[in-house]
């Protein structure tokens, strides 16, 4: 038993099974930010790993391969950005500016906001990339010295909070300009809000993934360019 | 196929080399983005089989971050004395950019006459 809690195949197969699951719900309930397959599946395997008495790094190690995925998976990236070329183009000031916009107020609230409960430079280095797509965010809070896993947690619930927020907020406030509200939820709640927006206009979808995409980009810039002076 | 997944990783790898040799500071992978925007701007056609196999990843990149996510069992102790700043800072931060990524947006449109006319191109 104890040779079995170390395999590769048998963390994948618990991995995939739980994840499987965790999608079929999620599916059943009409892909609710809230039953994100993500967030249904990691308290179930962390509650296996503590059954079994398994480190995380035993864990990690065996489910290696997914992670590694997640390299070529973000290279990927550049393919719907270069679909969208033609709506870079026609609206360039718009997006870039409402982009860098967007970006630098979510790096400097987050970590500003986080800073004023003392909370250690690890942590400030785990938010600060809290706008971008989560495998992104955890490559870059690793890079800045912070934790992938908690970047990754972060990511997750601001996607929550945007998706479920952004389409009442913009309602109330009478905002009809369909790119406006989907770039501006791609930049704050990656796939989340471009899932989100997909859901309520095919214009507001195509604007949330490409400033989803982007944003990732502009953000790694501005924390590396703010890294090279700290 | 191959060549579309090889070209992913000649990216990812040119990436992971001006990351360790030249000391670029962006993680690889986002290096090895941007070089396929480069080569995809620079050697024009079509490519179905690219837009498969990074739409497959695309598609599954929540399950690829599983593992990290349960590293948070690590974390308890963190959570617990930093876990409602985290709440607070990160719900304020998602809604505050959305604000002003759409009031930029809107302001800048009307500014320079970009016109209302949604673009669909999905």
């Amino acid at each position: 038993m104890n040779g079995l809690l170390s395999t590769q195949a048998f963390w994948l197969a618990v991995t995939l099974l739980v994840f499987e699951g965790a999608d079929r719900l999620s599916r059943s309930t009409g892909r609710h930010p809230l039953c994100h397959p993500v967030l249904l599946s990691t308290p179930v395997i962390i509650a296996i790993l503590l059954i079994t008495h398994t480190p995380y790094a035993t864990y990690a190690s065996a489910t290696s391969v997914l992670a590694f995925l997640l390299g070529p998976a973000v290279v990927g990236l550049a393919v719907p950005i270069w679909a969208r070329a033609r709506l870079i183009r026609q609206l360039a000031l718009p997006i870039t500016l409402a982009l860098c916009a967007g970006a630098v107020t979510a790096i400097v609230s987050a970590v500003g906001i986080l800073s004023l409960f003392g909370a250690p430079r690890a942590m400030l280095a785990s938010i600060a990339p809290r706008a971008t797509t989560t495998p992104v965010a955890m490559q870059m809070a690793a890079e800045l010295g912070g934790v992938p896993a908690l970047a990754a947690v972060i990511v997750l619930f601001a996607g929550v909070v945007g998706a479920m927020t952004a389409t009442p907020i913009f309602n109330r406030l009478g905002i009809r300009d369909y790119r406006a509200r989907g770039l501006a939820i791609g930049v704050t709640a990656h796939g989340f809000g471009a899932a989100r927006a997909f859901q309520v206009d095919p214009t507001a979808g195509a604007f949330a993934s490409l400033g989803m995409a982007l944003n990732a980009i502009i953000t790694c810039v501005i924390l590396s360019v703010v890294q090279l002076f700290l | 196929m191959i060549d579309a997944i090889a070209l992913l990783f000649v990216c990812l790898g040119l990436g992971e080399c001006l990351h360790r040799v030249a000391g670029v500071p962006l993680p690889p992978s986002v290096i090895g983005l941007l070089a396929l925007l480069v080569w995809l701007a620079a050697v024009r056609r079509e490519r179905p089989m690219l837009q498969s196999v990074s739409g497959w990843l695309t598609a599954h990149l929540s399950l690829m971050f599983v593992p990290a996510a349960v590293g948070l069992i690590d974390e308890g102790p963190a959570l617990a004395r930093y876990g409602i700043g985290l709440v607070v800072a990160t719900t304020i931060s998602t809604l505050l950019t959305m604000l002003v990524t759409v009031s930029v947006f809107r302001f800048v449109v009307k500014r320079t006459g970009s016109g209302p006319a949604p673009v669909v191109t999905a």
